[in-house]
């Protein structure tokens, strides 16, 4: 039967006027007017209510919302050695800032980064909770290298580090380790580096393991990505509808995360355009191989579009399930 | 020849954000709010006047958002409850849900108000159709093509107005520009419907983007000024502009907009020189990099006078009139 995922992060902000508000916390911390104890209480309550909802909307795999993160990549680069932080730079084409990563000199394994976080998020969820890091050709192609000048050498160089924080983060009981490689859309030519630096990441990893591919074509990328040993691949139809066909073309012969419920965007999808891309789908693929998911991560939307989004979704795989698979 | 000026935005004085709280949670009137908005306005006309500047803005204390302003005032959107961009920065989003439709002029008014106050010329001020529709969430236009040129239309209307009103310089602000580098005729189609049959001066603002991805093409953007920041990379920007040649007006960004350290004036000089090495005096205008709102009142006014006094000093330095 069909399954249903979430790409990563989750809106930090409620509508829900009750809900622990964490956006005034953080002035509050700013302004010293709460303790750091007190913070970390709101946070711990917001990835509480994080996981409830991504459970009451029914979705079966499911994430902590990355509700520490302010990006994709400062919380890696803040623990690795030879790391700066740098300045805010636009992320890929949106209307958010990352900031920008400065490779000072030889990188190395500081501490982890995601592995407590992990451990709270599954301790308080039903169900499963799926790991996500950036993936290492993204990290190094986000950051701005003021030391290899080799982006081969540094990818390499992060890919043993997000190993050792996969492996730590299965150790902790993590069923899904999923990696983001939003910047191998754009620079497919590189794929050789990234497929053996995201099995080098992925070395002696024994659960689940997820490339999602978002903001981009990844037509360049197929079928080459299909021989590297990661068991699910994920890719937005959204951002590039183009990609539908990518799937439908090539022997597919991994499970997929199919990224069709629009995460950049309020309008609603109806359950008619849902239905038809997992018709066109469910044909070439095993339902049982098959998650939906939102395109990318959920932060980008107002907080009750996110939830209304996560609805309809399963809602809609429901519906599909019942009239065309007779489960 | 390198007259000074600033983009946009003005830190909006404490009585005035109090104000804006206030109405917000229903404790003080509209009226009374735009009594504060129009004290704030003059405050800051006189503040510039002060400095002086040659160009002056209104400081837009009317506004929060550059995008949410248009869209509470204009037909066909909802509000969107804030979404967060960096940090701990939200911001609420345009929805856009039906037709766009501007039922009467946004900006005239205060435009008006804030000349009658000065001899010097003010900015006519907007937000530039694509940025609105980039920035904006889309429940109507079929793609982002019909979205931006809805609002291409509505944004020219403005524009008229403001000539009509007497305005000199219309700014059309496109910060999203270098977003999607492969949409950029989009941006050009738009802005050509907004600028058509103009005779004010036209300037965009460009900000905190990667020029590199989108010049020469830019030169192709139907306005006169193009106001860009150079402080925020350290002037390393300079070089993408070497070749091909430089053939419109530009605003020079000459310090940094989201510092709290003021500029040394020898530094702003020094950078000011450098940048008179590749764009011709008398097409160049010197300003900050981005709209000062995020300064305070005392750290605003000390970057327009840093840069005032090094214009001054490098056109006496350089013979320049």
């Amino acid at each position: 039967m069909l399954k249903t995922t979430v790409v990563g992060n989750y809106p930090k902000i409620s509508s829900d006027k009750n809900a622990p508000n964490l956006r005034n916390a953080l002035n509050l911390k700013d302004q010293g007017k709460i303790t750091a104890e007190k913070l970390e209480g709101i946070f711990q309550e917001t990835i509480k209510r994080v996981i409830k909802e991504q459970e009451e909307a029914g979705v079966d795999i499911i994430t902590d919302g990355q509700i520490r993160w302010d990006d994709l990549v400062t919380p890696l680069a803040k623990n690795i050695d030879g790391v700066e932080i740098g300045g805010l730079i636009r992320f890929f084409d949106n209307n958010v800032y990352y900031r920008r990563p400065i490779i000072k000199s030889k990188v190395s394994f500081k501490n982890y980064s995601t592995v407590d976080q992990f451990k709270f998020a599954q301790a308080h969820a039903k169900k499963p909770v799926k790991a996500v890091l950036p993936g290492p050709f993204t990290l190094a192609k986000l950051a701005l290298d003021q030391h290899y000048n080799n982006i081969d050498k540094l990818t390499l160089d992060l890919a043993e580090i997000l190993n050792q924080e996969a492996k730590e983060l299965e150790k902790a009981g993590a069923k899904f380790i999923q990696l983001d490689e939003p910047s191998l859309c754009h620079n497919s030519e590189k794929i050789e580096l990234a497929i053996k630096a995201i099995e080098k990441t992925f070395d002696n990893i024994n659960c689940k393991k997820v490339l999602y591919l978002y903001f981009g074509n990844v037509k360049s990328l197929f079928p080459r990505i299909l021989d590297s040993s990661v068991d699910v691949i994920g890719i937005d139809v959204v951002s590039k509808p183009e990609n539908l066909n990518v799937i439908l073309d090539n022997n597919f012969a991994k499970e997929l995360i199919l990224g069709c419920l629009d995460a950049r965007n309020t309008k609603i999808e109806t359950e008619q355009e849902l239905f038809d891309l997992f018709e066109k789908v469910t044909k070439k693929i095993p339902p049982e191989k098959i998650y939906i998911s939102p395109s990318c991560g959920l932060e980008f939307l107002p907080h009750e579009k996110a939830v209304l989004k996560l609805k309809k979704m399963v809602e809609a795989v429901k519906n599909f399930q019942r009239e065309f698979l007779f489960e | 020849m390198l007259e000074t000026t600033s983009v946009g935005s003005f830190p909006k004085p404490d009585y005035l954000v109090k104000a804006r709280n206030q109405l917000a949670k229903g404790e003080i009137s509209q009226e009374k709010l735009k009594e504060l908005e129009l004290q704030a306005i003059k405050e800051v006309i006189l503040m510039q006047e002060e400095v002086g500047l040659d160009i002056l803005v209104h400081g837009e204390m009317e506004r929060g958002d550059m995008t949410t302003y248009f869209a509470e005032n204009w037909e066909g959107f909802t509000i969107s409850s804030p979404v967060r961009s960096y940090g701990n920065r939200y911001y609420r989003k345009p929805v856009v849900v039906g037709p766009v439709r501007r039922p009467k002029p946004v900006t005239v008014e205060y435009y008006k108000y804030a000349q009658s106050l000065t001899k010097k010329p003010v900015k006519g001020m907007m937000t530039g159709p694509y940025t609105m529709c980039d920035w904006s969430f889309n429940e109507y236009y079929p793609n982002r093509e019909a979205l931006t040129l809805a609002f291409a239309d509505v944004i020219h209307q403005e524009a008229v107005d403001l000539e009509k009103a007497g305005a000199k310089y219309i700014q059309i602000d496109e910060p999203a520009i270098s977003t999607r580098p492969e949409e950029i005729d989009l941006v050009i189609e738009a802005m050509r419907i907004v600028t058509l049959g103009l005779k004010a001066k036209t300037i965009s603002h460009l900000c905190y983007g990667d020029f590199r991805t989108i010049y020469p093409k830019i030169l192709e953007l139907p306005v006169d000024i193009l106001d860009m920041e150079f402080a925020n990379s350290n002037f390393e920007n300079l070089e993408i502009f070497e070749k091909p040649k430089f053939t419109k007006m530009i605003s020079l960004g000459v310090v940094d907009a989201h510092t709290h350290k003021i500029e040394e004036k020898e530094t702003v000089k020094n950078n000011l020189k450098k940048a008179l090495r590749v764009f011709e005096p008398e097409k160049v205008l010197v300003d900050p990099d981005c709209g000062l709102k995020t300064r305070t009142p005392e750290e605003a006014k000390a970057k327009l006078k840093v840069i005032v006094e090094a214009v001054r000093e490098v056109k006496d330095e350089l013979g320049l009139k």
